[in-house]
């Protein structure tokens, strides 16, 4: 690893730099694929789901590729790499338990606010209209 | 090819810079304003760090015994104090409400933010890296001179939120939404919350451009031989203490951000279903004042490290100094200062078990909050075993170090009872609460600072504290920190909640009026003595006794091979080489090897 | 620690020299990076928890469906946001390109490829300004809302207050971006470089400059496609 490093401390040159962006554009295309494709689908559909994992693996990939190559870090000293790479990783648990959190908050809420869960179920018309009857209602919750 | 030769040429830089000073140090011509005031001197800045901490120590310190005298003496009329404060804060010779509120938010972001992050690791950071590590100054300087003054701007803001129209912010130092989100809500919520979290904007800034330059410095700029495993665990410290720093406080920064849009652009990130007297229901719809708790202790318990983090590098070293002792389990301790600050940043929630957090998510929070038992109780191991069977010099440092491990067992005990969500319903908000953090992570920490200061001390000002004024500010602060915080864990076992203005009124608590009145006079003795403190740094800065050789304290590491005062630049021609660790004392019979001695043929390996 | 020290045969920590062969500097941008990944990240989460707990939330397939010059009625999503990101992608292979030629120390690619990164930056920041102000027309601030959730309920606020907030925040970065890149083709006209005899203040500006686009690879997925 480490006399790769000293040798390609440049990076791989020009080549290299037009292979990466070959590959980012083609990511990106890819991306904008599945989301034409995902417009039609229904609401929460696995389909859908799948492909939004899909989408997400692929941006992945991307900020692989801009952060390895476009900012070198492939082809520096290999412990420079651990240094960066290892704090990112309290993002799993970061990201983890927030959204956890965030998803048992709408249970909770949906559960014990039985006029939220109306509401949020209720069509919308017209924005102005509802907007007034909604503070009307809260006013009346209130009093 | 030519960024290789470029990075060579800018090393070569670096050292040249170390050789042509040879036989001297370097004279530029330094005005005042360039030594003392805008300072790029790494022991300056330290000291500036220090003494604007002390100064905001004095006020915090001042905050608490005023609300101290409203918890202890809820019927008594000081009318004198009317005059000094005025109308705003003590109404009828009481401190107002609001002014209550105000005084315990002020003390609590002052202490945790200003003194102890700021003051402790801010000093220590600053003197100990380069010094230790055999650097001329910070990797830059520069940066390090911004720190410092964001810090102080930082600290203008914030005191000048005391003089506002409708008082400070004054609602509790986590500015819990939606108190800290709606002007409407409190007075203190108006223009004192902007400044507050103008203030804090700004250290956020000056902890980031601190914290930045002590990582490169240490990973960077280490003297010849001072491999990772050669560095004192002070630079261990305070590297952990550094990365925490970078890492957390900008997502503290990014909830900060939102909750100044909830506050000024009509956006309602953290606000939902919200009723005001006097002003009606708000249209604010869809947000979570529990995602401002989770953004906030994501940096708020690593926060609690960052404090402590320092401390434990300091009293390591001391600890080792004074015992005469190589510290037991180098790389144990090394090790668990790691573990620590991983974890630090897995267990934010449990700062959250009864805000309705899901109990599957709470039960994991708490499998990670009792893992952080594991590295505390090896360090707490090592620093005992260090000192067993050490020939001991009771020097006040070394009594501030041996009163930290105290403090840091009895407050980290305390710790485990918390973390337990189901103990946690119970205990939550109360004094219980109050105790265990004060006494594990405020008091420890100031006993760690403290450490630091008598015993750097001789290299800061070439001067020597006075020892008996040492011993007596020891005494007395260890006795009343127990006497203070001692018994509020039986009024946090019987249910007082914190933060309440009279306790007085509730046939519950009117049991602990004694008590209360018995806390707040220590509080007071224990503020007086700290006076005492200052009056030993002061004076001794000008009258103390001189220090008569380099090495005052026999220790090994490279700060003692300095000048007695040091210039900018720390040491006259060539930084010294590192052959060792710097724990070899009394090895082979010799009391102490300093780190610079090369090792020799017949000598013992360790 | 002790062990990858002794397993190294260069003796990268044993002190003396910089253990990752970097330069202060550009150690200290990376760390700052991480910081600001700490930033951005905390936003994108905030985000993401808020919408994990809200019960709908707008398409927004419905929301970016315009760009410049088209009719009122005009319905083209994804068109206008991949012409954007397109150019961030070529701002930052031109910021490679111009890193590159500062290394061979070509003092003339290096402006120019500064001059065209500049150029895209500026061209993204005014995409961005012409989708703010088209939102802004259509009735979409911080704190008001226009679009209908996608199962047609009444949404919250929450959509817009977080892209104006988010999407700000990445554009007052590409803005400083852009100010930092100009500062540097100014250093470079003036010689500073050749003097000083190596491009690495411009390195450290790439960094900066591919950080800005890699944040808008996540919040161009979190927003636009998501």
């Amino acid at each position: 690893m480490e006399h790769t490093a000293v040798a390609e401390h440049h990076g791989g040159g020009t080549k290299e730099v037009i292979k990466v962006t070959i590959i980012l554009s083609v990511l990106t295309v890819i991306e904008l694929a599945l989301g034409f494709a995902m417009m039609g689908m229904e609401q929460g559909s696995s389909l859908k789901l799948a492909i939004k994992g899909t989408i997400v693996i692929l941006m992945l990939a991307k900020a692989f590729y801009i952060v390895g190559y476009f900012m070198h870090l492939k082809h520096e000293v290999k412990n420079l790499i651990m240094t960066i790479v290892v704090p990112l990783l309290l993002f799993v648990w970061f990201i983890t338990a927030f959204l956890f959190e965030g998803n048992s908050f709408k249970h909770l809420k949906n559960t014990y606010d039985p006029y939220k869960k109306e509401l949020s179920t209720k069509k919308a018309e017209k924005k102005e209209e509802t907007k007034e009857i909604k503070t009307e209602e809260k006013k009346k919750a209130v009093e | 090819m030519s960024n290789e030769a470029a990075l060579h040429h800018s090393v070569d830089v670096s050292t040249s810079h170390d050789t042509h000073g040879d036989g001297h140090m370097h004279h530029h011509h330094e005005t005042f304003i360039t030594k003392y005031v805008f300072s790029q001197d790494h022991k300056m800045i330290a000291k500036q760090f220090l003494i604007t901490g002390m100064v905001w120590a004095v006020l915090g310190g001042l905050m608490s015994v005023l609300f101290r005298l409203q918890l202890g003496y809820p019927d008594s009329h000081f009318y004198w104090l009317e005059d000094i404060l005025g109308k705003w804060w003590v109404k009828d010779g009481q401190i107002t409400p609001e002014a209550y509120y105000a005084l315990v938010t002020t003390h609590g972001t002052v202490l945790v933010f200003f003194v102890l992050t700021a003051g402790l690791s801010g000093t220590f950071a600053n003197f100990l890296i380069p010094l230790q590590i055999g650097a001329r100054d910070m990797a830059s300087p520069f940066m390090n001179m911004l720190s410092y003054w964001f810090f102080f701007a930082a600290s203008c803001v914030m005191l000048s939120s005391m003089f506002v129209e409708t008082g400070p912010f004054s609602g509790g130092w986590t500015a819990y939404p939606p108190l800290s989100a709606l002007g409407s809500a409190s007075p203190g919520s108006k223009t004192g919350m902007d400044l507050w979290i103008v203030a804090m904007a700004l250290f956020v800034v000056s902890s980031l451009l601190g914290g930045l330059n002590y990582i490169a410095t240490i990973l960077n700029m280490r003297t010849k031989g001072m491999s990772m495993t050669r560095l004192p665990l002070t630079i261990w410290a305070l590297f952990f203490t550094a990365v925490l720093g970078v890492l957390s406080f900008p997502v503290l920064l990014s909830g900060f951000i939102l909750l100044i849009f909830d506050r000024n652009f009509g956006t309602s990130f953290y606000l939902s279903d919200i009723f005001i007297n006097g002003v009606g229901a708000l249209p604010n719809e869809g947000g979570s004042a529990i995602l401002f708790q989770h953004l906030f202790w994501f940096l708020g318990h690593p926060e609690v490290y960052i404090i402590l983090l320092p401390a434990m590098g300091m009293v390591s070293e001391i600890l080792s100094v004074n015992s005469r002792k190589p510290i037991f389990g180098y790389m144990a301790m090394i090790g668990s200062l790691f573990a620590i600050a991983i974890l630090a940043f897995l267990v934010w929630a449990h700062h959250m078990f009864v805000t309705g957090l899901n109990p599957f998510l709470g039960s994991v929070f708490v499998l990670l909050t009792l893992l952080i038992a594991v590295p505390s109780a090896i360090k707490v191991f090592n620093w005992l075993t260090t000192l067993w069977r050490g020939n001991i010099r009771f020097t006040p440092a070394m009594m501030f170090a041996i009163g930290f491990v105290s403090l840091f067992i009895s407050g980290g005990l305390t710790g485990i009872w918390l973390g337990n969500s189901a103990l946690d319903i119970h205990l939550h908000d109360t004094y219980f609460v109050i105790a265990h953090f004060h006494i594990v992570m405020g008091v420890a920490s100031m006993f760690g600072m403290f450490a630091g200061i008598y015993h750097w001390y001789p290299k800061m000002y070439g001067k020597h504290l006075n020892n008996t004024l040492g011993f007596i500010h020891f005494w007395i602060t260890i006795a009343g920190a127990y006497l203070i915080f001692w018994p509020m864990h039986y009024e946090g076992l019987a249910g007082m909640p914190r933060r309440y203005y009279d306790y007085s009124n509730w046939e519950s608590f009117k049991q602990f009026i004694d008590l209360n009145r018995f806390i707040s006079t220590v509080a007071m003795i224990v503020f007086a003595t700290q006076l005492l403190f200052l009056f030993n740094f002061f004076y001794s800065i000008f009258k103390g006794r001189k220090v008569t050789s380099r090495n005052p304290w026999q220790s090994n590491t490279l700060e003692w091979t300095t000048p007695i005062h040091p210039g900018h630049g720390n040491w006259v021609g060539e930084i010294p080489e590192v052959y060792r660790w710097p724990y070899d004392y009394g090895k082979d019979g010799v009391d102490f090897i300093p780190q610079t001695t090369p090792v020799g043929e017949e000598e013992s390996h360790h | 620690m002790s062990t990858t020290t002794t397993a190294v045969p260069e003796k990268l920590w044993s002190g003396g020299k910089s253990p990752f062969k970097v330069e202060y500097g550009k150690l200290m941008m990376w760390y700052f990076l991480m910081s600001d990944a700490f930033t951005f990240g905390a936003f994108l989460i905030a985000y993401g928890t808020t919408r994990f707990a809200t019960n709908g939330w707008p398409n927004p397939n419905e929301v970016f469906k315009s760009y410049p010059f088209a009719g009122e009625n005009s319905h083209a999503p994804l068109v206008f946001v991949s012409i954007m990101t397109f150019i961030l992608i070529i701002s930052s292979v031109t910021m490679v390109l111009a890193v590159q030629a500062g290394q061979q120390m070509n003092k003339n690619k290096v402006v120019i490829n500064l001059i065209l990164t500049i150029l895209g930056g500026a061209a993204f920041l005014s995409c961005q300004a012409w989708e703010w102000t088209h939102l802004f027309h259509e009735g979409a601030w911080w704190g008001r809302n226009p679009f209908m959730n996608a199962d047609g309920t009444q949404s919250t606020t929450g959509f817009t207050n977080f892209f104006f907030t988010i999407t700000g925040f990445h554009g007052f970065h590409v803005f400083s971006g852009v100010i930092i890149n100009i500062v540097m083709l100014i250093m470079t006209l003036t010689d500073k470089f050749e003097k000083r005899g190596h491009y690495l203040m411009i390195e450290k500006a790439g960094l900066y400059w591919h950080f800005v686009d890699l944040v808008w690879v996540f919040v161009f997925t979190c927003f636009y496609l998501i």
